[in-house]
């Protein structure tokens, strides 16, 4: 199946969701990989792998904290995907799962995105699968790199951590403690 | 000193408020009316009915939050606990994001408080184009104003904070029209944290005011509470079948709530309340629910200003521009009314869509930015027919929307006017919120560049705040689900009284309107049922 032909399938993610029916006995998938990591609801190992890879690429800032930090920064912002995620309807649900089952399965991810393995994904790699799905002229990508920035970035600004260097200084100081005293 | 918790006190005199989570055992419930919803609508509804003596049982499927769980005035907190889908909420494809909330109080415990009546130009176009009666400008005054007076509904007296005096000098600047913004505050702080629940119970939302009420008249409040069936038979309304929720406020628990009365308001606002008439197969002959569900589409442009803007703090709307609103009358090329949203981080970086370095490098000009949006009036013309809800496999609610072209010419003239306005307020640079925008620098290089961008979904960042329509009222059944005083065309005993009623979008943000129109229809159903008004 080439790139042209297996982009031409459809508009849509349930078109790359037949594709992930017919191919998981190929990508190795098994059974496990389809539940919840332990203290999530909706990420699962591959969803994990994913996101872990993506957060210091779309997040600049959690790529140079030290080694311990950034394990625990990337875990604190997996914990706020995952209650983002799971929250959604269950149409909602439904076309993330389809297009994290796309991500997670070996040929489809090599061919859409260029990236072999999410664990030892270069940033460059992952870059230029942003790049590359955000200027595709097929909408089903831009929606679906969309949908990854937005919840990753999302997920980190929300935490206080990350505001002093967007310079909010936090909740309004006369009103906060007047709230809290 | 800390804001006093107006349900701690209340639930200890004695309110009646369930936590549906806590139900160990089936219960039924018996009532003269069942509100579905504490919005705006569900709220009013509550209010007037139980002062006219009627008693009232009131569902909720979000949970009970009050200023005491507001008091941290955390971004993420609010999105988890006080919104559809944790904020997360959007058309079925994901084009559109969808702010909308799912608590007591519903939107208005999470709105900026905008608070303006229906232009008159809406209303007339009801009458004559969608067999509305008895809502015309003059006939709804008197109730806006028993509504304005209730809520605390005036002009923001204070000086607006940075972005919206930008709105203001662009607008001067330029010679376009702005005005203050009406808000329903008593004792406001200034904070700006309106969509994050009022820390200081200054927000006249109905979580402070009507339901309070209703509770203090002997109303019964369940929340956590999922309305999964209106049951019916023989064109009557007999129960509800509701499914309370577990503290995560999403798992059913098992518990169930039987729910009967002599009459059902529905006002779970729109998308869940068609969604809940969709689901329980109530008579709809002319395939009307859902259909014509329309969102004020709202684009936005971010300014570099030369000074701290500081836009996550101050009253987050105060000044807005009817410039492009009517300017080619009610049905010509799409209005749109120029607003400020406030920029809490966490939007921020959702609306960037920008990644690495881009994305570090932007975050960091927030204290300097200001944002201008554009809420276009979608649903005047037949070439803007709205959107569609339908059930997911779950019975849960699906927008499909299709921006049509004649909403998107209207987003790349509101880009074009919002450049234009910023870099008329002194911005140094402006960036429309789309994939392949850039910042530009002048006017001339914004608008060639504005002419140029490809104008698709997801390519543009689209959102909306105001969702309507659905459940559209005419008095003619072949057009309305519901007749003009929100009464169903097929089911004798139910009501629809929240947005989902509008049959178009309003060209202004919609809480008041919602208010005058329930107070209005709500006290003649009070009277229906024979209570005398108080």
């Amino acid at each position: 199946m080439s790139r042209r032909s297996l982009l031409k399938v459809g508009f849509g993610f349930t078109a790359a969701a037949a594709c992930t029916a017919i191919l998981p006995g190929l990508a190795g998938c098994s059974s496990s990989d389809k539940i919840a990591v332990a203290g999530f609801r909706f990420l699962n190992a591959g969803d994990v792998a994913l996101f872990s890879a993506l957060i210091p690429v779309v997040v600049s800032d959690v790529a140079v904290l030290d080694a311990a930090q950034r394990t625990q920064r990337i875990h604190t912002v997996l914990g706020n995907i995952d209650a983002a995620c799971s929250d959604l309807v269950v149409h909602q649900q439904g076309e993330l799962r389809k297009l994290m089952d796309l991500l997670a399965i070996g040929l489809l991810r090599r061919l859409l995105t260029g990236v072999g393995n999410w664990s030892d994904a270069s940033r460059q790699d992952i870059e230029a699968f942003l790049v590359r799905w955000r200027s595709s002229r097929f909408a089903t990508l831009t929606a679906g790199v969309n949908a990854l920035m937005k919840l990753t970035s999302v997920g980190y600004y929300v935490l206080p951590d990350a505001w002093p260097a967007v310079g909010y200084p936090g909740p309004l100081k006369y009103v906060y403690d007047a709230a809290n005293s | 000193m800390a804001f006093p918790n107006i349900y701690t006190t209340g639930i200890a005199s004695g309110w009646k408020v369930i936590d549906a989570s806590s139900l160990k055992a089936p219960l039924t419930l018996d009532a003269e009316v069942a509100i579905v919803g504490t919005g705006a609508g569900g709220g009013v509804a509550a209010e007037i009915l139980s002062r006219a003596g009627l008693s009232v049982v009131m569902i909720e499927e979000g949970p009970l939050k009050t200023s005491d769980s507001f008091k941290d005035m955390d971004e993420a907190r609010a999105y988890r606990d006080l919104y559809q889908e944790g904020a997360g909420r959007a058309t079925s494809d994901g084009a559109i994001s969808i702010l909308q909330g799912r608590c007591v109080g519903g939107s208005t415990t999470v709105n900026w408080t905008s608070s303006f009546r229906t232009p008159g130009q809406t209303l007339a176009h009801w009458a004559s184009q969608h067999e509305v009666a008895g809502h015309s400008e003059k006939e709804m005054a008197p109730w806006f104003a028993k509504m304005e007076e209730r809520l605390g509904i005036a002009p923001w007296a204070m000086a607006p904070n940075e972005n919206n005096s930008i709105l203001q000098r662009g607008c001067k600047a330029l010679g376009w029209e702005s005005h203050v913004i009406p808000r329903n505050v008593k004792g406001c702080l200034d904070a700006g944290y309106c969509g994050h629940g009022c820390p200081a119970n200054a927000k006249q939302s109905m979580l402070v005011t009507t339901i309070p009420s209703a509770l203090e008249h002997g109303a019964t409040l369940l929340h956590r509470l999922r309305v999964r069936q209106v049951q019916h038979a023989a064109n009557k309304v007999e129960g509800l079948v509701c499914d309370a929720l577990g503290p995560d406020g999403r798992t059913p628990t098992g518990a169930t709530v039987s729910v009967k009365a002599r009459h059902y308001v529905i006002a779970g606002g729109a998308i869940n309340s068609p969604a809940l008439l969709l689901r329980s197969q109530v008579p709809d002959p002319y395939k009307l629910l859902g259909k014509r569900t329309f969102i004020h589409p709202v684009n936005l442009s971010v300014a570099t200003m030369p000074k701290r803007v500081d836009a996550f703090y101050g009253t987050p709307q105060s000044v807005a521009s009817d410039q492009f609103q009517w300017k080619d009358g009610v049905t010509g090329p799409i209005g749109y009314k120029l607003e400020v949203p406030p920029l809490a981080v966490g939007i921020t970086a959702g609306i960037s869509n920008l990644f690495g370095l881009e994305l570090k490098k932007s975050m960091a000009q927030l204290p300097n930015y200001n944002a201008v949006l554009a809420l276009l009036r979608d649903g005047f013309v037949p070439q803007s027919e709205g959107g569609q809800v339908r059930l997911g496999s779950d019975g849960s609610p699906i927008l499909d929307y299709e921006v049509s072209p004649y909403v998107w010419d209207g987003i790349r003239r509101a880009f074009l006017s919002m450049a234009e306005l910023q870099f008329a307020a002194g911005a140094a640079s402006v960036r429309p919120a789309h994939l392949d925008s850039a910042n530009y620098t002048t006017w001339n290089e914004a608008r060639a560049a504005i002419l140029a961008l490809p104008l698709e979904k997801f390519r543009a960042t689209l959102f909306t705040a105001h969702l309507m329509g659905g459940c559209g009222m005419s008095e003619n059944p072949r057009s309305g689900v519901v007749n003009s005083q929100g009464r169903h065309h097929q089911l004798a005993n139910l009501s629809v009284m929240d947005a989902s009623t509008f049959p178009t979008s309003l060209g202004v943000n919609p809480q008041l309107t919602i208010y005058g129109l329930v107070a209005q229809n709500v006290s003649a159903l009070a009277g229906e049922l024979g209570a005398k008004l108080q």
